[in-house]
């Protein structure tokens, strides 16, 4: 049976003037971008010059009442099955990566979900990175303010500071705002626009097909952050564990994270040894009450077998979930030995 | 790894407790189960050898069982947290071995 090919889909995110436009149709102009198909979920700032550009008509979602979550992932499913459907019946370019630019004020999560859970979708895309753009001038004000732009940038897995063309340096300030929100993320600078493109959307862990990335890059090991009073409900910080941890141990702690953390849990990534696999770790990556069906890497990518998983949350106490893991591992435990 | 005792499962009260922000005075007693004083009271211990259930939980006087720690965590929150509602969402297992 032939391989179903999948195609990633990275996500651009980032608040209102951060630059996403101005990013992107630098990008498009790239050799390595020809293939890509744009979804805009937001009407056009800028007119692209590229053949595969379609705009989802959701210009007043994110000012309307109702469920935004269900809107959004309804508008964006059919557009992403329409824009595969084009390809397959060869009506546009055959594209081989899709990026979806996110309006500024809109919370990424429920875009990553409706990639991460719809079955049809699942089966011809795949989760790629999300890229958080931040302006380097106007970056730390609208952080205070907004809380969205705090939650853009907790759920990156790359922050590109824009308009450095401004302002030159990047204020130590932001650079430890953002290191607070989300230190995993590598940041990566652009300059009138213009970025280093490669790995920009490299495929995340989360792709099933990603064995063989950088782990440590994407799982940036990340001590328990202290924030200034505005983010003080944001916190990072690493859980780790050296022994194995049972397959249903792992599910039963990521059921009760996202039962009683729900939208609180921003972000999880982790790399985890499960017993049942120790040669092959399992990645995980989890946005809000929603899991990514869990990856398999081909081998652990360095000598450390520890499991590792990153969390960044709001008002979820850390020591609440370590104990959380501690338990039901053991419930797991004492069941699997009383059975044998 | 810990074991499971009735003192780790105090530890994971005591912390769910202070993770959703709900009041309780909690207590272990001397004949291993944890009270928590609060409206409603409740009472969590480890079910009687054989039963099927792994835990018992008494809430008002009214004694429920509980197949896990998650269940009870479920019915302690349900019970002391009156703005929680259940996320209906569902962990698919883990598949244990890559396929």
């Amino acid at each position: 049976m032939m391989a179903i090919e999948l195609i990633p889909v990275s996500v651009l995110t980032g608040f209102l003037g951060s630059g996403k436009t101005t990013i992107l149709s630098h990008l498009l102009r790239q050799p390595e971008f020809s293939h890509t198909a744009v979804v805009i979920n937001e009407f056009g700032e800028v007119a692209l010059d590229h053949d595969l550009i379609e705009k989802t008509e959701d210009s007043v979602i994110a000012l309307t009442t109702g469920c935004l979550c269900c809107r959004v992932r309804s508008d964006l499913t059919k557009t992403l099955q329409d824009l595969l459907r084009r390809r397959d019946e060869g009506a546009c370019t055959r594209f081989n990566r899709i990026v979806i630019e996110t309006s500024g004020l809109a919370d990424p999560a429920p875009i990553l979900h409706a990639l991460m859970t719809d079955t049809a979708l699942a089966s011809r895309l795949v989760l790629g990175s999300v890229v958080t753009t931040v302006d380097a001038v106007a970056g730390e004000v609208t952080l205070e303010r907004e809380a969205i732009s705090r939650k853009q940038v907790a759920v990156a897995d790359r922050i590109v500071l824009s308009k450095l063309d401004l302002t030159g340096e990047v204020e130590a300030s932001l650079h430890n705002r953002l290191t607070a929100l989300n230190p995993g993320a590598p940041t990566s600078r652009a300059v009138y626009g213009r970025i280093e493109s490669d790995n920009l959307f490299g495929v995340a862990l989360h792709d099933a097909r990603a064995r063989v990335l950088d782990i440590s890059s994407w799982l940036a090991e990340a001590p328990e952050h202290n924030h200034s009073a505005h983010d003080a409900e944001i916190k990072s910080f690493a859980v780790v564990r050296v022994e194995p941890i049972q397959a249903v141990a792992l599910t039963l702690f990521l059921e009760a994270l996202a039962e009683h953390c729900g939208a609180d849990l921003l972000r999880l990534k982790g790399i985890v040894n499960v017993a049942e696999s120790p040669q092959q770790p399992a990645v995980i990556h989890g946005v809000q009450h929603v899991f990514h069906a869990p990856a398999w890497l081909r081998h652990w990518p360095s000598d450390d077998r520890t499991s590792r998983m990153v969390l960044i949350t709001r008002r979820i106490r850390r020591e609440w979930v370590e104990v959380l893991l501690d338990a039901i591992s053991a419930e797991v435990a004492e069941v699997s030995a009383s059975n044998r | 790894m810990r074991g499971l005792s009735i003192d780790l499962v105090y530890e994971l009260i005591t912390q769910s407790l202070a993770a959703w922000h709900v009041a309780g005075a909690i207590e272990l007693t001397g004949d291993g189960a944890i009270v928590i004083g609060a409206k409603p009271e409740i009472r969590i211990e480890p079910a009687q050898a054989g039963s099927v259930f792994r835990w018992t939980i008494t809430i008002d006087g009214r004694m429920r069982p509980a197949i896990s720690l998650l269940a009870v965590l479920r019915q302690v929150r349900g019970a002391l947290d009156p703005g929680y509602a259940a996320c209906r969402v569902r962990v698919a297992l883990l598949p244990v071995a890559p396929s």
